[in-house]
C-alpha cells in the first residue's frame, strides 16, 4: 500500500460523497417545491419584460 | 413596470418562492470568455496533434489557419445571432426561431453530444494523467484510473448543480493559468528568454508533406480540436447580465485568444517533437505540450505545463457540463424532450435535473469507449452543427432584414462568412470520410432516425405558437 | 386558426421515451465499434529488416529528439514507418455524398411544414 492506493480509495470516496450529495439534495428539492414551481421557467424572459417596459 | 431592471441580479422578476423560477443572471464577459475558451483550449493540450499524424507537421500549421478561418465566422454568424436571440439552449433556440423545430431538435442534439462527449474525453484524458503521474513517482503496478475518472465528472457535475458563478469562476481561473502555462512554455523555449531550443528546419527536413496534398485534406478533421467548443460561448445567455453586449464580447475575443494559443503551440511542439512522433497522438504524444516541457529539461517547465494539461481538462469537462445541460433543459422546457428536464433549483438557480441526468451518459462514454472514437462523435456532431449556422445567418437575414430588428452586434461582409463557412464544413466532412467515413453515415443514419422519431411522434407535445419566444415581428415571406 | 392544444404527457411515457433516445445514441456509437467497422488504423507497409536511424529516414536532429524522448531504432520502428492508407473508392464516396444531402433535405423540408404552423399560429392569419 503505497500513496497512490490510498488516493485511489479517496477517489472513490470523494465520487461517492459528490453522487450521493446531489441526490439527496435532489430528491429533497423534488419532494418540497411543487412541479409546477420547478418547472415555471420559461424561454425568452427577459425580452418579455424588455418590451412590457417599452409599452408603459 | 418602470422599476424593474432586467439586469438585475438578485431581482430578475421570479423570485425564488415566487410563482417563477428562472436561471439566475450573474455572469460577466470573463466569464464568457472563460466558458468560450475553457472548454476548448485543452485542444492545444492534447488530440490536435492527431492532425500532424494525418499529414505531417505544415498540414497541421496549414488545417489549424484553416480551421481559424472556419471557426473565426462561427465566431461572427454566432455573435449576430446569438445578441438577439439570448436564451439558454443557444443554437438550439436559433434554429427554433429561424429555421423551424425538426432543425432545432436536431441542433440541440448535436450540442448535447458534441459536449458529453467531449467531457468524457476529458474525463479519460484526466484519468490518464493521474496514472502517469503516478508512473512518475514510483508508484508500483498499474494505477486504476476509474476512480479518478468518475471523480472527474462527479465533482465537475456537483459544482454544477451548486450554482453557475462558482462553476465559472472556478474556470476562470483555471482556464487562465493553463493559458500563461503556453505562453511561458512559448517564451523559454523559442529563444525570445534565455536559450532556444527550436529545430524546425532539421525536423521537418525530408518530411515536408509527408502524404502530399491530400493529407492537408485530411489534417483538417482534426485540425477543428484546435478550436472545438467556442460556439457553447451562447449557452450562457440566460445567466449573463447583459446578453447583446457581454455574449459577442466574450466571444470574439476568445477566438482570438485561440487562434494565439493554437499558433504558439504548433509552433513549439512542431520545433521540439519529430512529426511521427507529435502526429501519434495514441502510441506516440499523448499530450504533447507536456512532452515538450520533458524536452526542454527544465523541472519547472515541467510541473507547470503538467498543471496546465490537468487544468485545461478540469476547464473543458467543467465548461461541456455547463453548456450539454442547457441545451438539454432548454429542450425540455419547450416539451422537445420530457418537460421533466426543464425544471430549475430553486435555491441554486442552475438546470439541476438535466445536470444530473447527464452524469451516468457521460460515465457510459469515458469508461466503455476508446478515446480517438469518442473524439470524432464530438467532432461530427460539432461539424453538423457548423454546417447548420450558414444556412442558419443567410435565412436570418432574409426573414429579418438589418433594419427590422436591432442586432447587437452585425457582422461584416456578409455573405462571405456563411459561404466560406459552408465550403470549409464541406472540406472537414470530406477529410472526416478519408479516416472515419463508417462512423460519419453511422451518425447520421442516427440522426435521420431521431428525426423521424421527433417529426412523427415526440413533437405532437410541444406548443406550436408558444415556442416562438423572441418579440420579433413577422418573419418576411410567411 | 384554432390554437393546436398538446397533450399532457405523463410519466411513464416520458420515461419511455428517455429510454428510447438513450439507446440510438449508445447504438449509433457503440454499433460501428462492435461490427468493427470503426476506426482509420495505420499501418507499416515497408518494414526495414536492419533499423537504424539512416534507414528509417531520420537525420542526425531528428534521431537525437527521439533517443530523448527514450527511443532506439527499434522501439521508433512501428512509430516511425506506419502510415495511414488514404485511397477510397467513388461509391462509398458518392454514398456519403448522398446521404449527407438526403439528411439535410429530410430535416429542412420536415422543418419548413412545422415552421409554417408556428408562424401562423403565434402571428395569426
Amino acid at each position: 500500500m503505497d500513496l497512490w492506493n490510498w488516493l485511489e480509495y479517496g477517489a472513490w470516496g470523494l465520487s461517492a460523497l459528490f453522487g450521493l450529495h446531489m441526490a439527496i439534495d435532489w430528491l429533497k428539492t423534488d419532494s418540497t417545491y411543487s412541479e409546477d414551481v420547478l418547472t415555471s421557467s420559461r424561454e425568452g424572459e427577459l425580452e418579455a419584460m424588455a418590451e412590457e417596459r417599452k409599452g408603459h | 413596470m418602470a422599476d424593474v431592471d432586467i439586469t438585475s441580479q438578485t431581482m430578475d422578476g421570479m423570485g425564488p418562492h415566487g410563482t417563477k423560477v428562472g436561471l439566475l443572471r450573474v455572469l460577466g464577459p470573463a466569464h464568457v470568455w472563460a466558458l468560450g475558451v475553457g472548454i476548448v483550449l485543452v485542444g492545444e493540450y492534447m488530440g490536435w496533434n492527431f492532425a500532424v499524424g494525418k499529414g505531417g507537421a505544415y498540414a497541421a500549421l496549414i488545417a489549424c489557419w484553416f480551421a481559424g478561418i472556419l471557426y473565426s465566422c462561427v465566431a461572427m454568424i454566432d455573435s449576430e445571432v446569438t445578441s438577439t436571440v439570448a436564451s439558454a439552449g443557444g443554437q438550439y433556440t436559433q434554429a427554433k426561431h429561424i429555421i423551424g423545430p425538426l432543425m432545432a431538435f436536431n441542433v440541440g442534439l448535436y450540442l448535447v453530444f458534441a459536449y458529453t462527449m467531449l467531457e468524457a474525453a476529458n474525463a479519460i484524458t484526466a484519468g490518464y494523467l493521474f496514472y502517469v503521474v503516478a508512473q512518475m513517482t514510483g508508484h508500483a503496478g498499474d494505477l486504476d484510473q476509474r476512480p479518478f475518472i468518475i471523480l472527474v465528472i462527479m465533482f465537475l457535475a456537483w459544482l454544477n448543480y451548486r450554482g453557475v458563478l462558482a462553476t465559472l469562476t472556478f474556470n476562470l481561473v483555471i482556464t487562465a493559468i493553463a493559458f500563461i502555462a503556453i505562453i511561458v512554455l512559448f517564451l523559454s523555449t523559442s529563444g525570445i528568454l534565455g536559450g532556444g531550443i527550436m529545430e524546425h528546419a532539421a525536423l521537418f527536413e525530408g518530411h515536408e508533406l509527408p502524404y502530399g496534398w491530400i493529407g492537408v485534406l485530411a489534417a483538417m478533421h482534426f485540425g477543428l480540436w484546435y478550436y472545438l467548443g467556442i460556439e457553447g460561448t451562447t449557452q450562457a445567455a440566460e445567466e449573463v447580465r447583459s446578453p447583446a453586449r457581454a455574449l459577442p464580447f466574450g466571444t470574439l475575443a476568445g477566438i482570438m485568444t485561440l487562434l494565439i494559443a493554437a499558433t504558439l503551440t504548433w509552433y513549439v511542439c512542431s520545433g521540439v517533437l519529430p512529426w511521427e512522433f507529435l502526429g501519434d497522438g495514441v502510441n506516440g504524444s499523448v499530450a504533447p505540450l507536456f512532452d515538450t516541457a520533458r524536452l526542454s529539461g527544465s523541472t519547472a517547465l515541467v510541473w507547470l505545463l503538467g498543471f496546465g494539461t490537468l487544468f485545461a481538462t478540469l476547464a473543458s469537462a467543467n465548461g461541456c457540463i455547463n453548456d450539454a445541460s442547457r441545451a438539454w433543459f432548454a429542450m425540455g422546457r419547450d416539451k422537445y424532450l420530457p418537460g421533466w428536464f426543464g425544471a430549475v433549483h430553486p435555491k441554486y438557480r442552475t438546470p439541476y435535473r438535466a445536470i444530473v441526468f447527464l452524469v451516468p451518459i457521460a460515465l457510459i462514454f469515458a469508461l466503455g469507449a476508446p478515446l480517438d472514437q469518442v473524439i470524432t462523435f464530438s467532432i461530427l456532431s460539432g461539424l453538423l452543427g457548423y454546417t447548420f449556422m450558414p444556412l442558419n445567418i443567410i435565412l436570418f437575414r432574409r426573414k429579418w432584414p438589418l433594419e427590422t430588428i436591432k442586432r447587437g452586434y452585425e457582422h461584416p461582409f456578409h455573405p462571405i462568412p456563411a459561404i466560406t463557412l459552408l465550403t470549409l464544413c464541406a472540406v472537414t466532412f470530406f477529410a472526416v470520410f478519408l479516416g472515419y467515413g463508417t462512423q460519419l453515415v453511422a451518425m447520421i443514419g442516427f440522426y435521420i432516425v431521431v428525426s423521424l422519431w421527433f417529426h412523427f411522434w415526440r413533437y405532437r407535445f410541444v406548443n406550436r405558437g408558444a415556442q416562438f419566444t423572441m418579440p420579433w415581428p413577422k418573419p418576411r415571406g410567411y | 386558426m384554432a390554437h393546436y392544444q398538446p397533450p399532457k404527457q405523463g410519466k411513464a411515457s416520458q420515461l419511455i421515451d428517455v429510454v428510447v433516445l438513450v439507446i440510438l445514441t449508445v447504438g449509433a456509437l457503440f454499433v460501428p465499434l462492435w461490427l468493427g467497422m470503426a476506426g482509420a488504423a495505420k499501418t507499416v507497409a515497408a518494414p526495414v529488416t536492419e533499423a537504424t536511424w539512416e534507414a528509417l529516414g531520420q537525420n542526425a536532429a531528428q534521431a537525437a529528439k527521439y533517443e530523448a524522448l527514450g527511443y532506439t531504432p527499434e522501439s521508433a520502428h512501428d512509430l516511425i514507418l506506419a502510415r495511414f492508407d488514404y485511397s477510397f473508392s467513388v461509391t462509398a464516396l458518392l454514398t456519403m455524398i448522398a446521404v449527407i444531402l438526403l439528411y439535410y433535405f429530410l430535416i429542412l423540408r420536415f422543418s419548413e411544414v412545422e415552421y409554417r404552423e408556428v408562424i401562423s399560429e403565434k402571428f395569426g392569419e
